[in-house]
């Protein structure tokens, strides 16, 4: 009755060869994709203008002054400058972090025993506020790359491990066993198992740890650097310049989107790559 | 790897007095208890029981997945102390890695082999040839049915150039269409490679249609019960009187009585 060969089940079409109108298709969905945020941004910008004409007083500055503004700090190349520093100390205090969260992570998800030992650091790490770390490390380490670095590292350490140790958690123990009759390398266990598994892990907790760390890092520059957006907008805030303040705020934010949708985003489309396209 | 003595014509895997002890909840619980059995070198043997009589804890034992056992577990004269490519494994579930394609997952078998890469990709072909899924190389799991999975895992299995394929249960989880198409596959590429294959099943019918001997064990403390010999021809009728002759033995030392349950297989 049936055919002897089972069939392939429906809808389980293998790839498909890109073309021109898949990638037409594909330009579609990104305009609807981006046309609600976009309309959520021209409605806030509106929104402020009138605020700013009603309230009628300095402050509240127009949008057409914080955007003149605005222009005029990238004009400049000061934001970009001090957009630099700032990023730079916060890749630095992140791969600190990220080192340390990596090793106690994969500690913890392997050991019972340490990963009760670790929990109550994590709830501390967790629950102490940023300011706090970025209030002592000034006062410890002094106005130094160090206090930038240890600031941002003791910030968001915790979270990092948390996720990397629920990473090593999700390991497939079968998968472990097929590792182990393949006679598998610890390298190619690396490459075939592991990093394929810690890869969404890895990803949120990139994303996690940075959202954590801008926020650190303008607390850090604010008490005890001399440069970076932090200082430029305690700067602002002293010469009562509301509208410098929104647009060194503006342009951060700018920039922290740009990080947040195109390389991880980036980094996500290439870890999840074989959902969709096969490799070989 | 140090065991390369050539395939004796007599016994390939040997269990001599093996026994298992779990600790659970305080206890030891007696999985395993003094099973002694010896495969031939081409020999289809199938282990048949109720849950809980040890069976799978067998094969593991078998595979070098568990070394916590007494007794002796050889092959080819070696005594066994961890997994190896001579001796391939088929789980009920695929454990294909999702994120690797169909050929990438039967090339994985051959990882640790050192092959030039020319040599390694027509052994992958011709393994995934073997197994009926030509134009599936670059399929990921995700994209196969039941059925195509565990063919996959077979010609993975397969790949290592086992002298020896451990069966846990592999069509289990199969509609029986399926099971019915994949066992016939399973005869001919046990007839085609001349290789050892030691199957453990819930399923009599299965058990009868593939074996040279079937092993009926009991549960609680696991142990061999009785072993069944079937002698009938290749390709056998699952309806021919002799069939259902040796189903009935089988069935009895089950402990479904014919009487009671007439040609139903104890699934």
């Amino acid at each position: 009755m049936e055919s002897q060969y089972p069939a392939v089940l429906p809808g389980s079409v293998l790839p498909p060869a890109s073309t021109g109108a898949a990638f037409g298709h594909h330009a579609v969905r990104v305009a609807s994709v981006l046309a609600w945020p976009a309309l959520f941004l021209v409605l806030l910008v509106a929104a402020w203008a009138f605020m700013a004409h009603r309230l009628d007083t300095p402050l509240v500055p127009g949008a057409g002054e914080v955007g003149l503004e605005l222009v005029r700090v990238i004009g400049d190349g000061e934001f970009l400058r001090q957009m630099g520093i700032t990023i730079q100390r916060v890749l630095l205090g992140f791969a600190l972090a990220f080192a340390a969260a990596l090793a106690a992570g994969i500690a913890m998800g392997r050991s019972r025993a340490f990963d009760r030992f670790m929990e109550p650091a994590i709830l501390i790490g967790l629950t102490v506020p940023g300011l706090v770390w970025a209030l002592l490390c000034v006062i410890w380490f002094g106005i130094s790359l160090l206090t930038s670095t240890v600031a941002v590292a003791l910030s968001i350490a915790p979270a990092l491990v948390l996720n990397v140790a629920q990473g090593v958690k999700a390991v497939n123990a079968d998968l472990v066993e097929m590792s182990a009759v393949f006679q598998l390398s610890f390298w190619a266990r690396l490459r075939f198992l592991w990093l394929p598994t810690l890869a969404p892990f890895l990803l949120s907790a990139i994303r996690l740890g940075l959202s954590l760390a801008w926020k650190v890092i303008v607390l850090v520059e604010v008490f005890g650097m001399s440069s970076g957006v932090g200082y430029q907008l305690n700067s602002e805030f002293s010469s009562q310049n509301v509208a410098g303040v929104l647009a060194w705020t503006i342009g951060f934010a700018g920039v922290m989107a740009l990080i947040e949708y195109g390389l991880i985003g980036a980094l996500e489309r290439h870890a999840s790559r074989w959902r969709r396209v096969a490799t070989l | 790897m140090s065991t390369h003595a050539l395939p004796t014509r007599g016994t390939s895997l040997a269990l001599h007095g093996v026994g298992k002890v779990y600790r659970a909840h305080g206890r030891d619980v007696i999985a395993l208890e003094n099973v002694t059995l010896e495969l031939g070198a081409t020999e289809f043997v199938s282990i048949v029981g109720h849950s809980g009589c040890g069976k799978s804890t067998l094969l593991r034992l078998a595979a070098g997945l568990d070394r916590d056992h007494s007794g002796k577990i050889s092959f080819d004269g070696h005594p066994v102390t961890g997994p190896s490519l001579e001796r391939g494994i088929i789980f009920q579930e695929h454990r294909l890695f999702p994120w690797l394609t169909v050929a990438q997952n039967v090339a994985l078998a051959v990882h640790h082999a050192g092959l030039a890469p020319a040599g390694k990709q027509a052994l992958v072909q011709s393994r995934i040839d073997l197994v009926g899924l030509t134009g599936f190389e670059r399929a990921f799991p995700h994209q196969l049915s039941g059925g195509m999975s565990q063919r996959v895992a077979i010609a993975r299995a397969l790949t290592g150039s086992p002298r020896l394929l451990l069966l846990d249960e592999p069509f289990g989880a199969l509609d029986a269409f399926n099971r019915l198409y994949i066992q016939q596959e399973l005869q001919k590429i046990w007839q085609q490679q001349r290789l050892p294959m030691l199957l453990v099943t819930h399923d009599v019918e299965e058990a009868i249609f593939l074996s040279d001997r079937v092993v009926v064990m009991s549960p609680r403390p696991g142990r061999i019960q009785r072993i069944v010999d079937v002698r009938l021809p290749h390709p056998r009728d699952r309806t021919s009187a002799e069939f259902v002759a040796v189903k009935r033995v089988l069935l009895d030392e089950l402990g479904y009585h014919a009487a009671r349950a007439p040609g139903r297989a104890a699934a």
